[in-house]
């Protein structure tokens, strides 16, 4: 099959299984199912091969296509793979056969809706992730809100109502925003080069102001620190979390959270160079303020799915510290976090779904001593733990070393020129590896060790269906850990070329000197100058 | 007077009118007024086909020197408004039955929105705009038919009936203050009177255009329309939302033509519909009644309209059609699929839609797609919509009032999904009767108002391009 078409097909082939559904009479649960597993499977087999196919050395786009859509704004509809989403598209194309399999039992209430909407959710974060369009981008972004506030809001659990509207709300103004500073750009992108255009490659070409990408870059850096979410955004995210069904929580903190990350490295930092130069320190602080407030909060929860909702806080926090470190080697370590929080943060959710179909209770206090009762289970869980913590030979360990090796490089060279203050923030970073450590270990202890408490005991251990997905996230975090450099490779021309338009000044040629002059002494009288 | 240009140019007026007399005659020869619908039905697509058809060709022509007009634009509006009305027809049939004062009423309604669209003079937007709003008064008083009081009806008329007056009183002091300035009845001296700083002319300007936010429901003139909305049957708040206002705001369109804006009407046009943006949205969260709720829709999103007027000329009639058409489908979609219910005042009721999804899966997807389009979430048509009237604005200059209005869209968010999260995410236990038929006609008018919707989201560059 011709790769364009096959990614196109990546792309329509989740919506084409929710229209699929539809002709499923609703009664028959199990087709419902079937029929969504195998559309997850082909499209994650689909993936594979593009990923094998896609070619690090190539620059810019592949398997691109470019269809006009609304030719007078200048829209296209354009998708394309590169180094900045390979990774995120295979990411989220793994966890789409997982997520579908792994509610099969816990959904019982309206599963055909159900499927459709994770049908649906599917197809717009591909679509985010594969969009080389700005206006496409916006609509598949938006597009996630509707499937994710029904998915919280019918099956969620006591307080869902809230936690879903909560979510929307809070995601949405930030997106609304967004959208003032996308017709703000666009329309000054068509007054500088004559046509409009919402591609990402014009865009990244014009020349904008500093004040101008000031107000452009708090929008879309609002939007986008929302959705990762950085400290202090991040109240929505524990309770979306906790309310949200098992299959939700994995959606979230596998792939959702990593569309505002992607949306910065994608968009935020390298459309405004300028005021993300002017911005690095803040968001270095509020980057470690995440790992360590995040970490800090999650060694003393009591609710078993807060303590991994804080800690995609901290981890997520890892991220945006890489990208602002703007080093190479940070740069990369931020792309391999962001995968591999996907991978284990989605590993533990399934495994607290699985344990709460089992016991009914996210209480830490009612389990005790699982390691005896079942035995295969608390090895997973154990091993997800370690990758969490982020022991070399998991992918835990490749994401956070190179953060922090980045993070370090980069504020060696400014402590030796006089600045510690970096260096500072690093360590600050770094004992959040700590603090890691400290509430997954308590958490593992609490849960799998000492006295033997069971809710609802007997319970039986993993059957096979969850054994093996559980089998593959775990394959996937060894093969991130032990041979990271495969996904390196394809990853490194992106973060090289994110290097160098993050460190190349877009000021407006001309008025530089007074843009300049202008943003330093905003009360200047316009009638003292000669 | 132009023969040909009467003949072919005025087709959509010819066929209303037609309906209308022959309903009269039909009305006098069977008692029982079977058929009506029909025929109604038949005339008004007619007139929206072949309005349809001269907007495509670009016909142009003036069948009344000086005081009608018919330009491509012009059909295209009455095109979009004509077609509306289909929907509101099928379901009429639903609610009123067959017969009756309804049909000449809508239609003769219709025929005074579309007079109005060709009108070049303040005499024939007057006729035009009179002859399209005193049936919708008495409407208004038709109420629902399976109300069993109908009180409130009744005072809903009467409010509508008194601000509107007020409306036509303003609309009448403004023209003549005009025709004393100008000493012309055309309507081109509105948009000179715009730019002139002669008081009589601004005073005149203002209270025109004070009269067209009065009839659009803009803050603070919008009192009426909560009232209006609630006591009408369900066709006739959907003909009042979407229709009423497409002619509304596609007069005030003619009426600016390509003026341009001086700051103080800028200041004016930002203002009004800004606060109505906001306080539509807030006012909207607290209503527990479905048709309350649409109306402080409806005037957050007649403030939207009005931003669109912001614009530079040549897009704002663009802005305005594309918009009218989106909100106007979306809504009536979601007048179409409200479920039927023996008591009115139940029906209305924001928590007789509790679980709707179980017992009507169709008609809750389709209202809840009907809300999230309203609300200006993407894919759906009303983000398109939106997108292009907050383009207008902020490509005229206005950054702060795009932004202003942006954020103010936001605060719609909240009671859209409230309506959803009732339908789906309410538990309430299973009804005995288990899962109640949708009407036919309903279903319809539904897939009336889905297909262009469809279009609107696969390819909204091709209906841009026929506008």
């Amino acid at each position: 099959m011709d790769n364009v078409l096959m990614l196109q097909t990546v792309l329509w082939l989740p919506l084409a299984g929710m229209f699929a559904l539809l002709v499923v009479p609703s009664g028959a649960h199990d087709a419902v199912r079937r029929l969504s597993f195998w559309t997850m499977v082909l499209q994650f087999v689909l993936v594979a091969v593009l990923y094998a196919r896609f070619d690090p050395a190539a620059p810019g786009l592949q398997f691109a296509t470019r269809v006009p859509w609304i030719v007078d704004w200048g829209v296209y509809f354009s998708l394309g793979l590169d180094g900045y989403n390979v990774l995120l598209v295979l990411l989220t194309a793994f966890l789409g056969p997982i997520v579908v399999a792994g509610s099969f039992t816990a959904i019982t209430k309206d599963v055909k809706l159900f499927y459709a909407m994770v049908l649906l959710i599917q197809f717009a974060m591909m679509g985010t992730f594969l969009a080389q369009d700005l206006f496409v981008f916006y609509l598949f972004w938006e597009t996630m809100l509707i499937p994710m506030f029904l998915l919280i809001g019918i099956w969620g659990g006591e307080r869902r109502i809230y936690a879903t509207l909560k979510f929307v709300l809070y995601t949405a103004f930030g997106s609304i925003l967004m959208l003032a500073a996308i017709i703000y750009l666009v329309l000054a992108t068509q007054q500088a080069g004559g046509a409009a255009s919402f591609a990402f490659a014009d865009l990244m070409r014009v020349k904008l102001p500093l004040d101008a990408q000031l107000w452009l870059f708090a929008a879309f850096g609002l939007s986008f620190a929302i959705k990762v979410p950085i400290f202090p955004l991040h109240t929505w995210l524990p309770d979306a979390h906790v309310e949200a069904p098992t299959t939700g929580s994995v959606i979230l903190a596998g792939v959702l959270l990593k569309m505002g990350t992607y949306g910065f490295i994608k968009l935020g930092f390298p459309l405004f160079p300028d005021a993300t130069q002017l911005f690095t320190p803040t968001i270095m602080v509020l980057a470690v303020a995440s790992i360590v407030i995040g970490a800090g909060l999650a060694l003393v929860q009591d609710d078993i799915k807060k303590i991994i909702a804080y800690s995609s806080i901290s981890h997520l926090g890892y991220v945006m510290l890489g990208l602002v470190s703007l080093n190479l080697i940070g740069i990369q370590g931020a792309i391999v976090q962001m995968v591999s929080h996907g991978l284990t943060a989605a590993g533990l959710f399934l495994m607290i779904g699985m344990i709460y179909e089992r016991c009914h209770t996210r209480d830490l206090a009612a389990y005790g001593g699982l390691a005896r009762a079942l035995p295969v289970y608390s090895v997973a869980f154990m091993l997800l733990t370690l990758a969490s913590i982020g022991l070399p030979t998991t992918s835990g360990f490749t994401g956070e070393f190179l953060v922090l090796l980045g993070a370090f490089n980069n504020a060696w060279t400014q402590h030796l020129g006089g600045h510690s203050f970096a260096l500072v923030l690093a360590v600050l970073a770094a004992s959040g590896v700590v603090l890691g450590a400290l509430y997954m270990l308590r958490f593992a202890a609490k849960f799998l060790y000492g006295e033997a408490k069971v809710p609802h005991a007997p319970v039986a251990d993993l059957v096979l269906r969850e054994r093996l997905i559980l089998g593959a996230v775990l394959v996937a975090v060894f093969w991130l850990g032990l041979f990271p450099d495969g996904a390196m490779r394809k990853t490194e021309p992106a973060a090289r070329e994110y290097q160098l338009l993050v460190r190349t000044s877009r000021l407006p040629a001309v008025a530089t000197a007074q843009a300049g002059v202008d943003a330093l002494a905003p009360a200047a009288m316009p009638g003292t100058k000669p | 007077m132009n023969w040909n240009a009467f003949l072919v140019g005025m087709l959509p007026e010819h066929f209303l009118l037609a309906g209308l007399v022959l309903l009269i005659v039909w009305s006098i020869a069977s008692d029982r007024g079977r058929g009506t619908a029909a025929l109604s039905l038949a005339c008004v697509a007619g007139a929206a086909l072949s309005a349809a058809a001269l907007g495509l060709q670009g016909f142009t022509g003036t069948p009344f020197s000086g005081q009608l007009s018919v330009t491509p634009a012009a059909s295209l509006g009455k095109a979009v408004a004509l077609a509306l009305a289909l929907p509101v027809l099928l379901l009429a049939r639903d609610d009123h039955g067959d017969g009756g004062p309804l049909y000449p009423l809508l239609l003769s309604s219709l025929y005074g929105l579309v007079l109005m669209l060709g009108a070049d003079s303040f005499l024939t937007l007057f006729l035009g705009l009179e002859l399209m709003s005193l049936p919708v008064y008495v409407l208004v008083l038709l109420g629902d038919p399976q109300r069993r009081r109908a009180t409130p009806s009744a005072e809903a008329a009467l409010k509508y009936i008194v601000l509107g007056g007020a409306a036509t009183a303003t609309l009448l002091m403004g023209v003549s203050l005009l025709y004393g300035q100008g000493g012309t009845l055309a309507l081109s001296i509105f948009a000179r009177s715009l730019a002139s700083s002669e008081p009589m002319a601004v005073t005149g300007a203002v209270l025109v255009l004070l009269a067209f936010f009065l009839k659009g429901a803009i803050v603070p003139f919008h009192t009426w329309a909560p009232d209006a909305y609630e006591g009408a049957s369900v066709p006739i708040t959907g003909y009042m939302a979407a229709i009423v206002k497409a002619g509304v705001l596609l007069a005030a369109l003619r009426l600016f033509g390509e003026a341009t804006l001086s700051l103080p009407m800028i200041n004016l046009l930002a203002l009004l519909p800004l606060a109505s943006v906001v306080w539509g949205n807030l006012a909207a969260m607290r209503q527990p009644n479905l048709r309350r709720m649409m109306a402080y829709s409806s005037i957050s999103h007649a403030g939207y309209l009005y931003l669109a007027f912001l614009g530079a000329g040549p897009g704002r009639f663009q802005s305005v059609l594309f918009y009218l058409l989106a909100y106007g489908v979306m809504t009536m979609l979601a007048f179409a699929a409200i479920p039927t219910n023996a008591d009115d005042v139940q029906r209305d009721q924001l928590d007789g839609l509790k679980g709707l999804f179980h017992r009507q899966p169709y008609a809750a997807l389709v209202i809840g797609l009907a809300m999230l389009s309203l609300a200006g979430i993407p894919p759906l048509p009303g983000f398109v919509a939106k997108f292009l009237i907050f383009r207008e604005v902020m490509a005229a200059g206005h950054t702060m009032v795009a932004v202003f209005g942006l954020v103010g869209s936001y605060l719609g968010i909240y009671f859209y999904l409230r309506v959803i999260q009732y339908m789906f995410m309410s538990e309430l236990p299973a009804p005995a009767e288990g899962r109640s038929p949708v009407r036919s006609a309903a279903i319809v008018a539904s897939l009336l108002c889905l297909v262009p919707a469809i279009a609107v989201v696969v390819a909204p560059g091709w209906v841009m391009g026929g506008f």
